[in-house]
C-alpha cells in the first residue's frame, strides 16, 4: 500500500480509516460539456476518464447487498443506480435533470432493471416527506461538485435521517487536491479545461475541499478513502453512526 | 472601499457580459430582518447581486441567492439553468425556514419563463409571487403589493443600449489583438476604434431602425440576419472584396498581403454587423432561437381570465378582462417569445404556434428549455 504523506492529518475525521489509491482521473468539468447534450454523457465521461470511472462505478457498487433499499442521489443517466439494481438492491434514482433521467430510463428498460429502480425528478431539498431511516444505502457519484455550499451540507444532514443507522454512504466526488505541488498541477490541467468548458456551456463545476471532513462533521464515520493518483477524484465509504456511535 | 468594488465589478462584469460571473449562494440579510421581514430571491450573477443589494440599501428583507450558474435571472431561467429545483433548494437549504414565520417569497418576473409558483407551493411550501422586472421597483412594489404596468415591463433605454455596445465590442476587440499584431500592428488600435465606434453607433442609434428587424430573418452559421431582406451584409463583403481584388490586379503589382490584411479587417466588420443584434435587446427574440418563428396562441375555450398571462408578460402584450374572464393578446407584434405566459397559465390555454402549425405545447417548454443554441431539445439526440 502506498504512503499517503499527503493527506493532511487534521482534515481526517475521527474512525477507521483505510487509505487506497486508485489511478490517475482527468478533469471532470468537461462532464458539464457532455450534460448538455445527455446521450452523449457516459461515453464522454468514459473517455475523459480514460475509462477509469466505470471502474469507481464498480467498486462502490460492491459495497452494495442483495435486498437493500438504496437511494442514488443525482443518478443522472442511471449508471450507479443499474449497478446497484444488479446487486440486487431496490433503487430510488433522483436528478433534478429531466433529460438525464429519460436516458437512465430507456437505458434501465433495455438493461430489464426497469422493475427495480425508481427514477424521479427530484432534488435533494425535495425529500423532506420520506420516512425516515429507510435506506441501507445512499450513493453520491459526481454531485457534490454540482451543488453549493449549503446544499452540500443539507444533503448530508438529509441522508443521515434517510439511512437506518449502520446504513452506507458511498461517495464519489470531485475534490481539489490538498498536496500543494499536486493542486498545482491540478490547476494547470484544469484551467484550460475550464476555460473550455464555459465557453462551450457557460457553465462549471466547483470541486469539492476537505470532502472526509466535511463528510465527518456531518456525523458520518469515514471507513474508507481513496484517492486517484492527482487527488481530483476521492471515493469514500462512509457509515451512518449506530446511536451509541453517535458521541466520537 | 464598496463604492469602488462596485465601480470596477460594473465596469469588469459589462465588458464581459456575454460571460458567467457566479457569486456565492444562499441567504443575505439586508438591514435587521425579524420574522415577518419580506423574502426575496434573485439569480447568482455577480452584478445582479451587487445592484440588488445595493437598491435594497436601508431596507429591512431577507435576500436569497438562487444557483443560477452564474448567470442573469431572465437568461438562466430561460436556458434551463434556474429552475424549480434550485428555488427549492435555496428555500430548504439556506436556513430562512427557521428565521421568518410567513412562506412568502418574491420572485424576480423575469424568472416566469423557468420557475412555476404552483411547484414552488405544493413541493416547498412556499407561496412565491412574481415581483417587478427591476430591481429598482421593489420599494414601491412593496408599498403598493401589487405591480403597474410599467413595473412589469422590460426596457431598452440609453444606459443598457450604452452597456450591450460595450458587451459587444470588447471582446471583439480582445480577439483582434492576437489576430492584428503580427499581420498589421498598426492597423490594430484604428481597427479597435472602428470597432466601438460602430458597437455604439449600432446601439445609440437602435430606435431610428429597429421598425424594420424582423423575427423572420435568416441565418447562415453565425452570420443573422436581423433584416427580414437578409443576405446584404454577404453580398456586401463579397463586393468589397471583389472591388479590392479588381483593383489590385489592374494596379499591376497585386499586393496580396494587403489584400489578406484588408480582408480580415473587413471581416471584423461584417461580424460585427451581424452580430445577434435582436438577442442583444431584451425587445426581440435572438436570431439563434427557434421560438422567434412561433406566436403566442390563446385559446378561448380554456382561458378563464386568471390574468397570469398579464402579471409575467414583459412587453405588455395581454389585456385581461376580469368581469368576462377573459384575456386577449392586444400587442402581437411586441411578444419576444419568451414563453413566460405560456409557462404560468394554469389553464394551459396558451401555446406556441407557428404559421407552418407546429405547435409546441406548454408541457414542453415547462419542461425542456432552450440550450446555448436556441433549440429545445426535447429529444434526446
Amino acid at each position: 500500500m502506498p504512503t499517503i504523506t499527503w493527506f493532511e492529518i487534521a482534515e481526517v475525521p475521527p474512525g477507521p480509516i483505510i487509505f487506497l489509491q486508485s489511478e490517475q482521473q482527468m478533469s471532470y468539468v468537461l462532464m458539464k460539456t457532455l450534460e448538455s447534450s445527455p446521450s452523449r454523457y457516459d461515453r464522454g465521461i468514459n473517455l475523459i476518464t480514460l475509462g477509469r470511472m466505470s471502474e469507481v462505478y464498480d467498486r462502490l457498487a460492491s459495497h452494495i447487498k442483495n435486498g437493500w433499499n438504496v437511494i442514488d442521489i443525482g443518478c443522472g443517466t442511471g449508471a450507479m443506480a443499474l449497478r446497484a439494481a444488479r446487486h440486487g438492491a431496490r433503487v430510488v434514482g433522483i436528478d433534478v435533470n429531466p433529460q438525464m433521467l429519460e436516458i437512465a430510463s430507456k437505458r434501465l428498460q433495455e438493461m430489464r432493471l426497469s422493475g427495480s429502480v425508481e427514477l424521479r425528478e427530484q432534488g435533494v431539498a425535495e425529500l423532506s416527506s420520506e420516512p425516515t431511516a429507510q435506506y441501507d444505502a445512499a450513493t453520491c457519484s459526481l454531485v457534490f461538485s454540482e451543488l453549493t455550499e449549503d446544499e452540500r451540507v443539507y444533503t448530508l444532514l438529509e441522508l443521515r435521517r434517510l439511512l437506518k443507522p449502520g446504513g452506507l454512504l458511498l461517495i464519489a466526488s470531485e475534490t481539489i487536491p490538498s498536496r500543494f505541488f499536486r493542486r498545482l498541477l491540478y490547476w494547470l490541467v484544469r484551467i484550460p479545461l475550464v476555460m473550455l468548458t464555459y465557453v462551450l456551456t457557460q457553465t462549471s463545476t466547483s470541486a469539492v475541499k476537505n470532502l472526509p471532513a466535511m463528510v465527518g462533521e456531518a456525523g458520518f464515520i469515514v471507513e474508507e478513502i481513496r484517492y486517484s493518483w492527482l487527488g481530483d477524484l476521492t471515493e469514500l465509504v462512509c457509515r451512518n453512526p449506530k446511536s451509541r456511535e453517535k458521541k466520537r | 472601499m464598496s463604492q469602488v468594488v462596485y465601480l470596477l465589478a460594473s465596469i469588469i462584469e459589462t465588458l464581459l457580459r456575454l460571460f458567467p460571473f457566479p457569486t456565492k449562494t444562499g441567504l443575505i440579510r439586508i438591514g435587521n430582518p425579524d420574522r415577518t421581514s419580506p423574502v426575496l430571491l434573485t439569480c447568482n450573477y455577480h452584478l445582479t447581486v451587487l445592484r440588488v443589494k445595493r437598491e435594497l440599501k436601508g431596507m429591512n428583507a431577507y435576500l436569497l441567492i438562487a444557483n443560477s450558474r452564474g448567470i442573469n435571472v431572465w437568461c438562466s431561467a430561460t436556458g434551463g439553468l434556474l429552475t424549480n429545483h434550485d428555488v427549492i433548494s435555496v428555500l430548504k437549504t439556506s436556513g430562512i425556514e427557521k428565521l421568518v414565520d410567513h412562506r412568502s417569497v418574491i420572485l424576480p418576473q423575469l424568472a416566469a419563463t423557468g420557475i412555476e409558483l404552483r411547484t414552488i407551493l405544493n413541493k416547498a411550501g412556499w407561496r412565491a409571487t412574481f415581483g417587478p422586472v427591476y430591481i429598482k421597483d421593489i420599494r414601491a412594489f412593496l408599498r403598493l403589493g401589487k405591480k403597474s404596468q410599467r413595473m412589469s415591463e422590460v426596457q431598452f433605454d440609453i444606459v443598457q443600449r450604452l452597456e450591450m455596445a460595450a458587451a459587444w465590442a470588447f471582446p471583439m476587440s480582445v480577439v483582434s489583438v492576437p489576430i492584428m499584431l503580427p499581420l498589421w500592428p498598426q492597423m490594430l488600435l484604428p481597427l479597435i476604434l472602428l470597432i466601438w465606434g460602430l458597437s455604439l453607433l449600432i446601439f445609440v442609434s437602435f430606435p431610428l431602425y429597429s421598425r424594420w428587424l424582423s423575427p423572420k430573418g435568416r441565418r447562415v452559421g453565425f452570420i443573422l440576419f436581423d433584416f427580414r431582406a437578409g443576405g446584404y451584409p454577404l453580398v456586401l463583403w463579397g463586393l468589397f472584396l471583389a472591388g479590392l481584388a479588381a483593383y489590385f490586379l489592374l494596379s499591376g503589382e497585386p499586393d496580396w498581403g494587403l489584400f489578406l490584411r484588408w480582408g480580415i479587417i473587413s471581416l471584423f466588420i461584417l461580424l460585427l454587423l451581424s452580430m445577434d443584434l435582436m438577442g442583444s435587446t431584451p425587445i426581440y427574440k435572438s436570431s439563434l432561437h427557434e421560438d422567434r418563428l412561433f406566436s403566442v396562441a390563446l385559446d378561448q375555450h380554456r382561458c378563464r381570465g386568471a390574468g397570469f398571462c398579464q402579471d409575467v408578460c414583459p412587453r405588455g402584450c395581454f389585456k385581461v378582462d376580469r368581469s368576462r374572464h377573459t384575456a386577449t393578446i392586444q400587442r402581437v407584434q411586441s411578444c419576444v417569445q419568451c414563453g413566460a405566459c405560456i409557462v404560468q397559465c394554469p389553464f394551459d390555454a396558451l401555446s406556441f404556434r407557428s404559421a407552418d402549425g407546429k405547435v409546441i405545447l406548454p408541457e414542453t417548454i415547462r419542461k425542456y428549455k432552450l440550450n446555448l443554441m436556441g433549440k429545445r431539445v426535447s429529444e434526446p439526440c
